[in-house]
């Protein structure tokens, strides 16, 4: 109690210096590198969508560094999940609820939809909203749809996460092409002065790299916790 | 103004924090945090209005695209992390058999 009575003071003296903090908060903006990004970003990437010409392009160290967490992430929490006890029920989280006929017969049907939509998702993330975080996420979900299908499913994570490093090191190698071709490392590795349809081959390629690797992390951290069941 | 209600939502995740009585409380205090930080960037992006960042450089306005890229970046880190402060916590009860921060503190 005495706890959360010293509190509500403390936030509040937070809540002064950010109001101090922020008071011509819209004076220190500057638009500079929104305009640049504006008028050289599709001629330079070759991407329509500014938000992916950042991350695949301007700032791809960014990414490989985040991709880079998400796989240290997935690979504590297999550590921490493994266990030596024997499963009582690793299905505990579906049983409780006692999945109704028209939820698996409706998953049928859903889940192609879901699958496509997020293959499109992760191909036109360089020309629309979307892209390899945001698509890899939708085949997540599709593959979890698959697990409520099938219960009796066994799925191998050991194969899940041998696939994801293969694909980490497949997107450091593609990103470092550049090095070669352009004397740049972590950059596109098609020439400044080609055609913007050859530069977007890079977008493409990576997009597909980071959307596989991030369905794949995400659908082994959930069966990581499904495996929880003991 | 909207930069003050976003660090309400900070601010609400820092009191859920220090009196959360269990981890999940507290791992979920640090999401909401999140949530408000990324609402801050955003809104520092948007301060003049504006269309969605897909153009081929003509001249109309847009919202700033590197806090949207910047923000990809932090949902993505956030998911993960939380996945892995629940997933020691679900440790934590396995071995002293509560999640209370009262009885693992003692």
């Amino acid at each position: 109690m005495i706890r959360r009575i010293v509190t509500i003071p403390l936030l509040i003296a937070v809540f002064m210096v950010f109001v101090f903090a922020l008071q011509d908060y819209e004076t220190i903006y500057q638009d500079s590198a929104r305009l640049f990004y504006q008028t050289f970003g599709y001629t330079l990437t070759g991407s329509l969508n500014l938000v992916t010409a950042i991350y695949l392009d301007f700032r791809l160290l960014d990414t490989l560094f985040e991709a880079g967490v998400l796989l240290i992430a997935v690979t504590g929490v297999s550590y921490i999940a493994q266990h030596e006890q024997v499963e009582h029920n690793p299905l505990f989280m579906l049983d409780k609820f006692k999945i109704p006929e028209l939820f698996v017969s409706l998953a049928r049907v859903i889940y192609p939809i879901v699958l496509l939509f997020g293959i499109y998702v992760v191909f036109n993330g360089h020309l629309a909203p979307g892209g390899g975080f945001q698509g890899g996420s939708i085949l997540a979900t599709s593959l979890l749809i698959l697990y409520y299908i099938d219960l009796k499913k066994k799925t191998n994570l050991q194969r899940i996460f041998t696939i994801e490093k293969w694909l980490y090191l497949a997107l450091l190698s593609v990103s470092m092409i550049s090095f070669f071709t352009r004397g740049v490392w972590f950059t596109n590795f098609v020439s400044l002065e080609s055609d913007v349809i050859v530069k977007s081959i890079f977008l493409i390629t990576l997009n597909l790299l980071i959307g596989a690797k991030v369905a794949l992390g995400l659908t082994a951290i959930f069966i990581a916790f499904l495996k929880e069941g003991r | 103004m909207e930069p003050l209600l976003t660090v309400i939502v900070i601010l609400i995740g820092m009191y859920g924090i220090i009196s959360s009585d269990t981890i999940i409380k507290s791992v979920f205090s640090g999401t909401i945090i999140e949530s408000g930080v990324i609402l801050l960037f955003l809104n520092l992006g948007a301060l003049q209005g504006g269309m969605i960042p897909i153009t081929d450089g003509v001249n109309i306005i847009i919202v700033d695209p590197i806090p949207q890229a910047l923000m990809i970046t932090t949902i993505v880190i956030g998911s993960t992390v939380t996945s892995l402060a629940l997933i020691l916590s679900i440790k934590v009860f396995h071995n002293n058999g509560s999640i209370a921060w009262k009885d693992i503190t003692k």
